[in-house]
């Protein structure tokens, strides 16, 4: 099963990256903050390990921009404790200069070029400004550096603050809603670009309420709610635990009913939605059952008009394990 | 906080505030040209207004109307410092740069070095200025000007830069904690505004410490070079303690305080 609030940190997604790991990315235990009498983050206990894509999932207000403040030093625990990189959270000086991060939105000087706001950036932190060059180029801002920062579209906007994080050559990205907002494209191109500043041992900690997107990018999943963890794991094991299901649609909708029967006598679970019947396949092989549906169907005379397995998506999974943990 | 201070230095140094600065020279020579144009004979003026024909003709002649010109724009400077902090809370600035220097008294005393560093440039360009503009208009306007270009005059000019530049300090120090607590342009600068500009004026006429001890007041007999209220020692040691007091409630608050909610 899933594991729920910190149990089962045993799976490790990269089979080579368990003996290149010395220690986890991040780490919190019971880390609380509080505003007044509204509770943003509820004892969270979670562990992020090294050279993961892990996509930081929850619902508006689960905590998720609160916890990434805490782990970069913004915002002060209520309580808890935890590491980044090695170093305790409150020490954030001692591994900021590891870790790149763009938290709720880009925000930069609007009179200032895009490379005058990551020289500002690069001087601050102490980095090579040698590298705003190479940045820019990674994020396709390279045509247009010389421009004001203000008049950059928003699509331009996140991929500079993506640049500023990335100027130290982090071993830690924490990227916080970096899709929001844009278009598809724009959507499109800031998926590739997190899947290609991955590896290199790099982390990367990456927040969105666009599930398709960090389904396609991530293989570590954090799953939060009201401010306590529901999951962390790999990617590949949530999705996994999900069954497929087999839907069968007949060519008239009269022989529905005959349909439904047919596949409740073979001994599935089924649901009749519209003009199909689903069947929930708890173990089977997806590819054997529809096959056995199918033929089925041609005895007794059904014609099928549509026949399709759908694999559990991380959206579908996800409003399951949030509405089951809400209930 | 060297960091800090550089990093401030790249956003202040880029061609169009060097455009901004070239407008305050220019501001300060009109200022330079009304200060001249307004000064009496002794005989002839007002007590205790404006600058007389005899006080402009020593040595430190010629910076004293850069001082004078200067203080017009008290006001002026305030606001600007209120605006440059509390703009950085606004725009989320503050956060992007807690990012990347995240300990937090050296990057909020980077910062305002960094700015101190810029104004004491602009100053002395203004002050340059002031004076050759105050040289040419002198003349016109029956002022001598032989005491200017002396050692003398050479050392009332540093002192009147230093006086100046303390003026601007306490002023970026103020307006900056203003900028710290509260965290917003417009209350900031409503506050700002409101405290030095009706609320001290107001109530110096009806309460007579009120010159002793409001810093807006302070600062302009300071400037001034005291006042029949206030002497000018008296006017910069208190202003000094309040500066003090304001940047550690400053400090404080910033460091402390979430950066995000």
């Amino acid at each position: 099963m899933f594991a729920r609030h910190g149990e089962g940190m045993t799976t490790d997604p990269r089979s080579d990256l368990t003996e290149r790991s010395r220690e986890p990315a991040v780490t919190v235990q019971g880390l609380t903050k509080r505003y007044g009498s509204r509770v943003a983050v509820d004892h969270l206990t979670m562990t992020l390990p090294r050279g993961v894509v892990a996509g930081f999932i929850g619902p508006n207000g689960a905590g998720k921009t609160t916890t990434m403040a805490m782990l970069l030093g913004l915002v002060r625990p209520t309580s808890g404790t935890g590491t980044v990189l090695g170093h305790p959270l409150g020490d954030a000086a001692a591994y900021l200069g590891r870790v790149g991060a763009l938290i709720e939105g880009p925000a930069f000087w609007p009179a200032l070029t895009g490379e005058e706001n990551l020289r500002v950036v690069a001087t601050l932190a102490g980095h090579d400004a040698g590298r705003i060059a190479e940045v820019l180029e990674l994020v396709r801002l390279d045509t247009r550096a010389a421009d004001r920062f203000g008049q950059y579209s928003f699509g331009m906007k996140q991929r500079l603050g993506i640049a500023a994080a990335l100027i130290g050559d982090p071993e830690l990205l924490v990227l916080d809603e970096p899709t929001n907002g844009l278009d598809p494209a724009g959507t499109s191109h800031m998926r590739q670009l997190i899947a290609d500043i991955a590896g290199h041992d790099r982390t990367v900690l990456v927040s969105s309420h666009i599930l398709a997107e960090l389904e396609q990018v991530c293989d570590w999943l954090i799953v939060i709610d009201g401010g306590a963890l529901i999951y962390q794991g790999a990617a590949d094991e949530l999705l996994g635990q999900a069954a497929p299901l087999l839907q069968a649609a007949p060519e008239h909708e009269g022989d529905l009913d005959r349909l439904a029967l047919l596949v409740r006598a073979a001994g599935f679970d089924v649901e009749r939605r519209g003009g199909t019947v689903s069947v929930h396949l708890n173990g089977d092989d997806p590819r054997a059952a529809a096959a056995a549906l199918n033929r089925s169907a041609m005895g007794a005379g059904i014609a099928l008009a549509e026949l399709n397995v759908r694999r559990p998506t991380l959206e579908s999974h996800y409003l399951t394990l949030v509405h089951g943990a809400t209930r | 906080m060297i960091r800090a201070l550089r990093a401030e230095l790249v956003k202040v140094g880029r061609a169009r505030v060097l455009l901004v600065t070239a407008a305050a020279a220019v501001f300060a020579v009109g200022g330079a040209a009304v200060v001249l144009a307004a000064a009496q004979p002794a005989a002839e003026a007002a007590a205790g207004r404006g600058l007389t024909v005899e006080a402009l003709s020593d040595a430190g002649g010629g910076t004293q109307v850069f001082r004078t010109a200067a203080s017009f724009a008290g006001f002026f400077v305030f606001v600007l410092f209120v605006g440059a902090g509390a703009v950085e809370f606004g725009r989320g600035t503050f956060r992007t740069m807690l990012l990347r220097q995240p300990r937090r008294l050296p990057l909020l005393i980077g910062k305002t070095a960094g700015l101190l560093a810029f104004a004491a440039s602009v100053l002395l360009v203004t002050e340059v200025a002031t004076w050759i503009a105050a040289r040419l208009l002198a003349p016109s306007q029956g002022v001598p000007t032989e005491a200017w270009a002396t050692v003398s005059g050479l050392v009332q000019g540093l002192g009147d830069y230093g006086a100046v530049l303390f003026w601007v300090t306490a002023y970026a120090v103020l307006g900056l904690t203003l900028a710290v607590l509260l965290r917003s342009v417009a209350v900031a600068l409503a506050v700002g505004i409101g405290w030095a500009g009706p609320f001290e004026h107001i109530l110096q006429d009806a309460w007579d410490p009120a010159s002793r001890l409001f810093p807006g007041l302070l600062l302009e007999a300071f400037v001034a070079g005291g006042t029949p209220q206030v002497s000018a020692p008296r006017a910069f040691m208190t202003v000094a303690a309040y500066m003090a007091l304001a940047a550690v409630v400053a400090g404080a608050s910033f460091a402390r305080r979430d950066a995000v909610a």
